[in-house]
């Protein structure tokens, strides 16, 4: 009689068994995971650039990869959209589940009117003590409550420089105060180049530039508890050096939002810009011919005993309250800073988002790129100025987050009051005194 | 006869359930694309709402007043009036201009009538794009031309400073839509009798003589179609205004329905922006009074 298999002292019956149960259950795994919910995460972000896509693509394909079951869809908003486009995500309840790099004082009011998930487990998740000290304060509207965090740092107001404008105009180093800045104005315009792009146009970066402005003049839009304070000396005095600057900025200046001043600098058609670290992959790839001339300084004050003014936007992430699968979409969130694809969206415009991670900073991955090499110079520049920088929701270290200032940012009031002051030439006294009004009106509505 | 007098109000009152099922479904689609919307921007107009939560406070008739008593409506309202009247009468001028000359015996006569649609048919964000490319104060061969010719010492900042930036959104708005002018008018002139034309020639009249006793009579009852359609549709033109300037320099350009989104979107106030709607839909009711008289309500 021939001996069963299973008998055999080569294979003994315990293992055929454990084998079959494992097969078993292998066999079971697949249809398990099969048997899960196929999910999908949207991923809205106003910065779309094609490096920067490039990025995200792998972030979800690694995220993908690790979920089996989650589909992340990345949608492009914009600037100057996301306002309108949220509201009527939140109005009409298709909430997309992630949200990243708005700036942050876009989130709070979200966040006040209920309509952001608390943040503080994705926090936890990301390792609270990876994060630089004080980057998360301005996203605690509430105590011990997030309502997001950033994603980065910027500083958005560096003043770009042409090295070799300078030399041929016999500057030597980059002006501190504005009455330098004229000289250099003065100096550098001409030959068909002009001096610097600054934005006169009715949208957010004029607001918020020129926010800079008052601030380079020791003045603030509110007190630190939240008092409309835009009616002041140092304001008049921000007004009458940014209608200095009008002839020296471009014609079409007075329509200029970032994409367009970003390029009258890196087209060469201007000797300075404004503008934040993405000027150096742009200057690289679009105009390497002026590439080894391009540096940065802060931009300067109305004296020298008035320190710098950095509006740093702190690109945010944050989560809708309403967005469905929220467990998903947490990990999705916190997974953005996995160093792997976090340091690769940095490195898709290095120097414009600065890590807001100490660990990401450090790490040898992420010096490792020909930009930042090249450019470590201005990289920490920026980098220490955006460590220091504020922006509306927090005007300083004092102030309290002000949950208006996306409203007033996309009012327009700010960007109302340039046009009418140093275009229209209108009286600076009275359009101060009703964008006052107004902005009591925003605050109080 | 007994018959007769009960079966006949049957029978009329079984072809009205028919009427009414029959006309049911138009009501519906009508009810829900039309009348709740209108029924529910006044609604929303009583209140005080924060768009992304649509949430907030009765406030009765505050909205209209604050409408009435502020200057952003009335500011806004003059800028549509200067919007619409300047692009529509440059369409019209346009429109009638090209539709004559597409109506002789030219050559290529065919492809000119399909190549002057394009203008209508390209996307608005694509012809803008195209615009602000043009309008470009740094690299813009409007300026470029004009310099290269000497018209011009320095650049000209077409849309950021007044009145270059109405006039700009004027032309652009006159470029985009006159096709649909030129459309309906040729049109209209090829059924126009010749023998009108030959009558006239045999009193003596000249070219432009018969253009002013012959085809404008002729064009007459179309023009009219036209200009109150294209009034309407320009008095209510978002996309090519918002994209061209934004309703800037300062609000030189914007009208009423750049008002309606700025109030409902950036300053989240639906309440507001819902007034305002119902203000510009009343405006917009005198235009439709207007072509309901004209047209005899067909």
């Amino acid at each position: 009689m021939k001996k069963s298999s299973f008998t055999s002292p080569a294979l003994p019956r315990r293992s055929v068994l454990t084998g079959m149960a494992a097969a078993g259950a292998m066999a079971a795994m697949p249809r398990r995971l099969v048997a899960q919910e196929q999910i999908t995460i949207r991923w809205w972000s106003p910065q779309s650039s094609p490096e920067q896509l490039a990025a995200y693509q792998t972030q979800i394909a690694n995220f993908e990869a690790q979920h089996q079951n989650v589909k992340v869809v990345f949608e492009k908003t914009s600037d100057e959209g996301y306002a309108p486009q949220l509201a009527a995500a939140f109005a009409s309840g298709d909430v997309p589940n992630v949200v990243t790099h708005l700036p942050s004082f876009a989130v709070s009011n979200y966040w006040r009117n209920g309509l952001l998930e608390p943040f503080n487990d994705v926090i936890e998740m990301i390792g609270p003590e990876k994060f630089y000290p004080g980057a998360n304060d301005g996203y605690e509207v509430d105590p011990g409550q997030y309502a997001g965090t950033s994603i980065g740092n910027s500083a958005a107001n560096m003043m770009w420089l042409r090295t070799d404008l300078m030399e041929a105009a016999g500057i030597e180093s980059a002006p501190r105060t504005w009455d330098e800045m004229l000289a250099a104005m003065e100096a550098m315009q001409g030959g068909g180049i002009w001096g610097a792009p600054l934005p006169y146009g009715r949208n957010s970066m004029t607001s918020l530039i020129f926010i800079g402005v008052i601030h380079q003049a020791g003045g603030q839009v509110f007190s630190p508890d939240l008092q409309v304070a835009i009616d002041t000396q140092e304001t008049r005095d921000a007004l009458e050096f940014y209608k200095a600057m009008r002839q020296y900025c471009p014609p079409g200046a007075t329509n200029y939002s970032w994409g367009d001043s970003l390029t009258a600098f890196v087209s060469g058609a201007c000797a300075t810009g404004i503008y934040t670290g993405r000027v150096l992959i742009n200057v690289n790839t679009q105009n390497p011919g002026i590439a080894d001339n391009v540096t940065c300084a802060l931009y300067p004050t109305k004296s020298a005993d008035i320190p710098h003014w950095t509006f740093n936007d702190f690109p945010s992430v944050f989560i809708p309250k309403a967005a469905p699968n929220m467990e998903a979409t947490k990990q999705f969130a916190a997974f953005l800073f996995d160093p792997e694809g976090y340091i690769q969206q940095l490195h898709a415009a290095p120097g414009h988002v600065l890590p807001v991670l100490q660990t990401i900073s450090a790490d040898p991955a992420y010096q490792d790129n020909p930009i930042i090499e090249k450019y470590s110079a201005e990289v920490d520049k920026m980098a220490a100025a955006a460590a220091n920088g504020y922006n509306l929701g927090r005007e300083s270290a004092e102030h309290q987050p002000n949950a208006k200032a996306g409203e007033i940012v996309n009012s327009g009031v700010i960007a109302e009051l340039v046009q009418r002051v140093v275009l229209n030439d209108e009286n600076a006294d009275q359009v101060l005194g009703e964008t006052t009004a107004r902005i009591e009106e925003i605050m109080a509505g | 006869m007994t018959v007769a007098t009960t079966n006949t109000p049957l029978l009329e009152r079984q072809y009205a359930r028919l009427g009414a099922l029959l006309i049911a479904p138009t009501i519906v689609v009508f009810s829900l694309v039309i009348v709740y919307p209108l029924l529910a921007a006044i609604y929303l107009s009583l209140f005080s709402i924060y768009t992304p939560t649509l949430e907030g406070d009765f406030v009765g008739f505050a909205n209209y007043w604050d409408l009435l008593s502020g200057r952003e409506f009335w500011n806004s309202l003059r800028v549509t009036l200067v919007w619409t009247v300047g692009t529509l009468s440059l369409q019209i001028v346009l429109g009638v201009g090209m539709a004559l000359l597409l109506h002789q015996n030219i050559w290529f006569r065919s492809l000119a009538r399909s190549l002057v649609l394009f203008p209508y048919f390209l996307s608005t964000v694509v012809a803008v794009l195209v615009w602000r490319w043009l309008f470009n104060d740094l690299y813009g061969a409007m300026n470029h031309g004009l310099m290269q010719l000497g018209i011009l010492d320095m650049p000209l900042d077409w849309l950021g400073s007044m009145p270059n930036a109405m006039i700009g959104v004027i032309l652009v708005g006159a470029w985009k839509y006159f096709p649909f002018v030129v459309i309906a008018v040729l049109a209209r002139l090829q059924t126009i009798p010749d023998h009108l034309y030959e009558a006239a020639r045999i009193d003596g009249a000249g070219p432009i003589a018969r253009f002013w006793d012959v085809t404008l009579p002729q064009l007459r009852s179309v023009l009219v179609v036209i200009i109150l359609l294209r009034a309407i549709w320009d008095f209510k033109e978002f996309d090519l205004i918002y994209l061209l300037t934004g309703g800037g320099p300062v609000t030189s350009t914007q009208t009423l329905s750049l008002l309606v989104y700025q109030e409902a979107f950036a300053l989240n106030q639906m309440g507001q922006a819902a007034a305002y709607s119902v203000g510009m839909m009343l405006v917009m009711l005198v235009f439709m009074l207007v072509y309901l008289r004209k047209t005899g309500g067909r």
